[in-house]
């Protein structure tokens, strides 16, 4: 072992490296420790090679070839003291390897993260290391921190270790490198801080063991009490025990020995465990080898512990727990006996808490001692929760890689599917509409909302050759473009102004709807006082209107309101708008969208912000169709807002794709070549000559 | 469970490859005339044994002396289906007999005391192995680069009491056996008795050996061992074909025999733990399960939907607990699960089974968001906890809901 002391394994200044830094995990986990203490100088990744990773507030770090590469590159005072292996199993060993040859002495403590390290290369890696003079942490380690100093390697303490690592007296030894930071966290409760936290690693070789690692500790000055978390296999902790005795450690410990389940699935094949090690592997062995070693029973919540010098002297060398929740009050009752300070004030004891609970039928049915109230969430996680929580519509799907994968459509080699549904059965039924909506929104959608979006896909088709769009095909056209060039023209000519407002009609009124909770848009008992609604919204709007124009600035109009010729009567329609509309009355369907949208034009005029009543334009119309389609999925949070947004623009554009088919047919058969283009003598000049 | 291998593997696949001496063998399938054949040229005596993943045949009364051809075929059927220790065997097999006048055990494992291979030989072989003394057995550390040689088996040998042409004979044996064990990934391999016959020979007589399954070598063996019988159940089989499939993520589960509580638990460490304390508490784990290491998606979901199948029908509560995770990603999980639960609900019908729920670690409260709209949904009964209360607490918890669910007429 080349450390002296626990903080010669990792402290403030030490230079870490990464191997596979680019790697998924070896990526994440590298940039949180970058925010954390900012301790890595650089890493490697085969075909990486001059990359660098930012990290937002902290130098950015350079990504090498190799190991080589890195060494010879980075300047003596950045080169690494300290390095982290994250390659994947099989390359360990030349890593390893590679890291020695390179290091030159350099390198003290390698962490190797890996999991499924073959145990003979584990074997030849501590051969390798022992000879280099190089202390090894892992396979499977998952790191360690020095709180005292504020840095870290590896993942101990996730992506904030801040949270379950105040600092303190307590080092935290464990198998487990989950489990360093679940006792830390649970520590705090006994108002105990963490001076080191170190994952050992749970291979069947442990590189570097408790007993050395205890070893280290009985010199540190800033560790007063040692928790040790062991599972079964090996017999480091007998040779532990048998060095704390030799050497009279004066730290007492607390253990937790966990694996006794595992006794039951072992088959027994052969004798080799049982004759080589002798027997004393097990996690009911090493319970009776530190309870013989403290020589006090294990720790009893029930008990009423009286100071007594049998106790004490007990206490001096530690005390096994049953249950891992009882951590902290073994921790206060040892600190208490051996006069051990607290490191802060106790957090909160340990509770059954429940963040959320609903306990359905289930709570009239059982003991009321089992039911809990949903408790309080504490911070952060209050914060995120409240701010997620707000969000009552809209699903929040994980992201994924989607390359070659697909949700909206399938091939077994047999057949097609649109979402799970076959795209033959599709074609029987014979609706375009249907299996457009289906490919749109994953569910199938009833008959009145096909029918309902096929007016609003037709609706779309064409507002006559001036508007944008039908420009932009016929531009094309007359360029001598192919049809489909020519639609993409048309395409790119419909943006948030022109097509596009359906889209922000959707926002508008999911601002307007998102905190009243409708359960059916089509239902005309909604329950809602829809016109104390459009009241609230209207004065909203004139406030914020009259105080952007005292300020000179513009404000946000209301979406889908107004039509460029339908304006002059004293209530004024959009003619397709209408037909969905009539479409519905006629069948004495309702949309609540829709009928908002109707209230709260007549109140505009009302209050006198038009002089007349705007139409409510078909963009409106579409908006209230789709949002309404969608607001069942929205609510039960099967799709997310941005979708149905995307809806709402895309049942435009499909529809004027259709419309500027028909354009580019009409000017490749009656037009000239670049008749669309405007006469030299019809451009205005508005830059002088300057040459 | 790691690989792991019996004599008759030893026997068709090892034994001549290394040059290990071993006695003439004839499988439970070979013809009447090959055993009749056979037990003329060794003379009469054979020994028939069961192909079985279990310890202590010799003991278990299942290995046979024959010494004719029709008990030699008969003992083959009967032993071909004899129950070892609660395991049947694959199949029977028959070993030429071979006479000892004395007999050595011996085994190579990775040792905790010296991080690397270690060899331990005792002139005390055949039964009752446990008991043999500290001073009547060696263990001798191995060199992982140089091997064993020739001079250090025969030292070993030596210390023991062993010298002579026999010691020879033997020390060239243990460098063979050095041989195989590295050279197939081995863990552990153990030859026990080497039988050394009256006339000097020496035969390695039974053979185990657990293979690192982690070790490039073992996964380029020509020939793997062979699938024993009853080891595994339909579940545990499916589970440890799909956690094979990938290194992303753990997939391991093996059931635990119980009918209460459904834990789908994260981290080797936490599962373990979780588990104990069930048992402890009256929750009777029907599983014991690891699916931490940040599984991705599609593996979470895989392994979910294999757990539901199984076992959620049964269960009193579902259990869904991990410590404090540091790189798995919640929401991907909380996702997953969500997603199988919706898929196990479209297959069989609405289900109210509670469900319990503890986690700690990224993403946390976007996972617990998903998860808790998800069983909204579903119509299930949940209690979500956070990193501030204890697996264990937790653990203790669904034990006793588990129970008073049951008490109170199921979960319907």
């Amino acid at each position: 072992m080349r450390a002296g002391t626990l903080q010669d394994l990792l402290k403030a200044g030490d230079r870490v490296a990464v191997s596979n830094i680019t790697g998924r995990e070896a990526g994440d986990v590298t940039v949180a420790s970058q925010k954390y203490c900012a301790n890595v100088v650089g890493g490697w990744a085969l075909g990486k090679g001059g990359q660098a990773i930012d990290v937002p507030g902290a130098p950015a770090i350079p990504v090498f070839a190799g190991a080589g590469e890195l060494f010879a590159k980075l300047p003596p005072p950045k080169r690494p003291n300290k390095v982290v292996v994250y390659s994947p199993p099989l390359a360990v060993y030349g890593e390893v390897k590679e890291i020695v040859d390179h290091a030159k002495g350099g390198v003290e403590t390698m962490f190797i993260v890996t999991e499924h390290v073959s145990i003979e290369v584990t074997a030849k890696i501590a051969r390798l290391c022992a000879d280099a003079n190089i202390d090894v942490l892992g396979g499977n380690s998952l790191g360690m921190i020095n709180v005292l100093d504020g840095v870290r390697v590896g993942a101990v303490g996730g992506d904030s270790p801040a949270e379950s690592f105040r600092a303190g007296c307590v080092a935290i030894l464990s198998n487990s490198g989950n489990m360093v930071n679940t006792m830390a966290s649970y520590l705090q409760s006994a108002g105990m801080g963490i001076s080191y936290g170190i994952s050992t690693g749970k291979d069947v070789l442990i590189l570097l063991p408790v007993g050395d690692l205890l070893e280290l500790a009985a010199s540190d000055e800033r560790t007063k009490m040692l928790v040790l978390y062991v599972e079964p296999g090996g017999l480091y902790e007998k040779r532990a025990v048998e060095m704390l005795t030799r050497t009279k450690f004066s730290k007492p410990l607390i253990v937790y020995v966990t694996g006794q389940i595992l006794a039951t699935r072992d088959l027994s094949l052969g004798h080799a465990g049982a004759v080589v090690e002798g027997g004393q592997t097990s996690a009911q062995a090493k319970m009776a080898l530190f309870d013989e070693y403290f020589g006090l029973p294990p720790f009893d919540p029930e008990t009423r512990y009286r100071k007594s010098p049998k106790l004490t002297k007990g206490l001096r060398r530690g005390l096994r727990i049953t249950t891992l929740h009882h951590l902290p009050a073994a921790a206060k009752l040892i600190g208490d006996m051996l006069g051990i300070e607290r490191d802060f004030p106790p957090a909160e004891p340990l509770h059954l808490n429940p963040w959320f609970a609903d306990y359905r039928d289930l709570a009239r049915r059982l003991p009321s001692r089992v039911i809990l109230p949903a408790g309080a969430i504490p911070e952060p996680y209050a914060s995120y929760a409240r701010v997620a929580t707000g969000e009552r519509l809209g699903a929040t799907p994980v992201r994924r890689n989607m390359r070659n994968a697909s949700h909206a459509s399938s091939n077994d080699g047999r057949i097609t599917r649109i979402h799970g549904y076959s795209l033959e059965d599709q074609m029987a039924q014979g609706s375009f509409v249907r299996s457009v909506l289906l490919a749109w929104t994953g569910e199938p959608v009833t008959q009145t909302e096909e029918e309902l979006l096929a007016r609003c896909f037709i609706a779309a088709i064409s507002n006559g050759p001036g508007t944008i769009s039908a420009q932009g095909v016929k531009l094309s056209t007359s360029a001598g473009n192919e049809p489909n060039t020519a639609i993409i023209a048309a395409l790119a000519c419909i943006g948030d102004v022109h097509g596009g407002n359906g889209r922000q009609a959707v926002d508008y009124l999911l601002k307007v709807f998102r905190d009243i909770d409708i359960a059916d848009p089509y239902d005309r008992k909604h329950g809602i006082d829809l016109d104390d609604l459009v009241h609230r919204v209207v004065d909203r709007f004139a406030q914020e209107r009259d105080a952007a124009k005292d300020a000179g600035r513009d404000y946000d109009r209301i979406p889908c309101l107004g039509h460029p010729i339908f304006k002059d009567d004293a209530v004024n329609f959009d003619p397709r708008e209408r037909v969905v509309s009539r479409f519905l009355e006629e069948r004495g369907l309702y949309n609540i969208f829709l009928d908002f949208y109707h209230r709260l034009t007549l109140r505009l005029k009302e209050v006198g912000i038009a002089r007349n009543v705007w139409a409510v334009n078909i963009d409106g119309a579409i908006a209230s169709v789709v949002l309404a389609m969608c607001w069942r999925a929205l609510r039960e949070k099967r799709i997310t807002i941005q979708r149905v947004r995307s809806i709402a623009f895309l049942a435009f554009a499909l529809g004027r794709a259709a419309g500027a088919g028909g354009e580019f047919l009409d000017h490749q058969d009656f037009g000239s070549p670049m008749d669309m283009r405007v006469a030299v003598a019809d451009c205005e000049v508005l830059t002088r000559p300057k040459d | 469970m790691a690989p792991q291998a019996t004599e008759l593997f030893f026997l068709q696949h090892l034994a001549q490859a290394f040059h290990i001496p071993a006695p003439e063998f004839l499988t439970g399938e070979a013809t009447g005339a090959e055993i009749r054949k056979a037990m003329t040229r060794w003379g009469g005596k054979a020994l028939v044994k069961p192909d079985v993943l279990a310890g202590r045949r010799g003991k278990a009364g299942a290995v046979h002396l024959v010494q004719d051809y029709v008990s030699a075929q008969k003992e083959l059927k009967r032993i071909g289906g004899l129950e070892v220790n609660g395991r049947l065997p694959r199949t029977a097999y028959l070993v030429q007999y071979i006479p000892g006048k004395r007999e050595i055990y011996t085994a190579i494992t990775y040792d905790s005391r010296f991080n690397g291979p270690s060899i331990t030989v005792s002139l005390d072989g055949g039964m009752d192995v446990e008991q043999i003394p500290d001073e009547k057995k060696v263990t001798l550390p191995v060199d992982v680069y140089k091997g064993l040689d020739a001079y250090q088996a025969s030292e070993l040998l030596g210390r023991l009491g062993l010298t002579g042409s026999v010691a020879n004979t033997v020390s060239l044996c243990l460098v063979d056996f050095w041989d195989l064990f590295i050279t197939t990934g081995m863990r552990t391999c153990e030859i026990n008795p080497w039988r050394i016959t009256p006339e000097g020979k020496c035969f390695a007589c039974d053979f185990k050996a657990v293979f690192d399954e982690a070790n490039f070598k073992y996964k380029n063996l020509a020939a793997k061992p062979p699938e024993y019988p009853a080891q595994v159940t339909l579940f545990e089989e499916e589970m440890s074909a799909w956690n094979a499939s990938s290194h992303q993520g753990q997939a391991h589960a093996v059931e635990l025999g119980g009918d209460m509580v459904l834990p789908i638990l994260f981290g080797g460490g936490a599962s373990t733990i979780i588990a104990e304390t069930l048992l402890q508490h009256g929750g009777n784990p029907i599983i014991l399960s690891d699916f931490g290491g940040n599984p991705p998606y599609e593996r979470m979901l895989g392994t979910a939907r294999i757990c539901f199948e199984h076992h959620l029908g049964k269960a009193a509560v579902l259990l869904i607990l991990g410590g404090k995770a540091n790189n798995t990603l919640i929401d991907v999980t909380f996702q997953s699960i969500a997603d199988a639960l919706r898929a196990y609900v479209d297959a069989h019908g609405p289900i109210h089974t509670p469900v319990v729920v503890g986690r700690g670690g990224p993403r946390l409260v976007k996972g617990m968001l998903i998860l808790r709209d998800a069983l909204s949904a579903l119509g299930m009964p949940y209690v979500i906890f956070g990193p501030d209360t204890p697996v264990t607490q937790v653990a203790e918890y669904a034990a006793t809901l588990a129970r008073a669910s049951k008490g109170n007429g199921g979960v319907a």
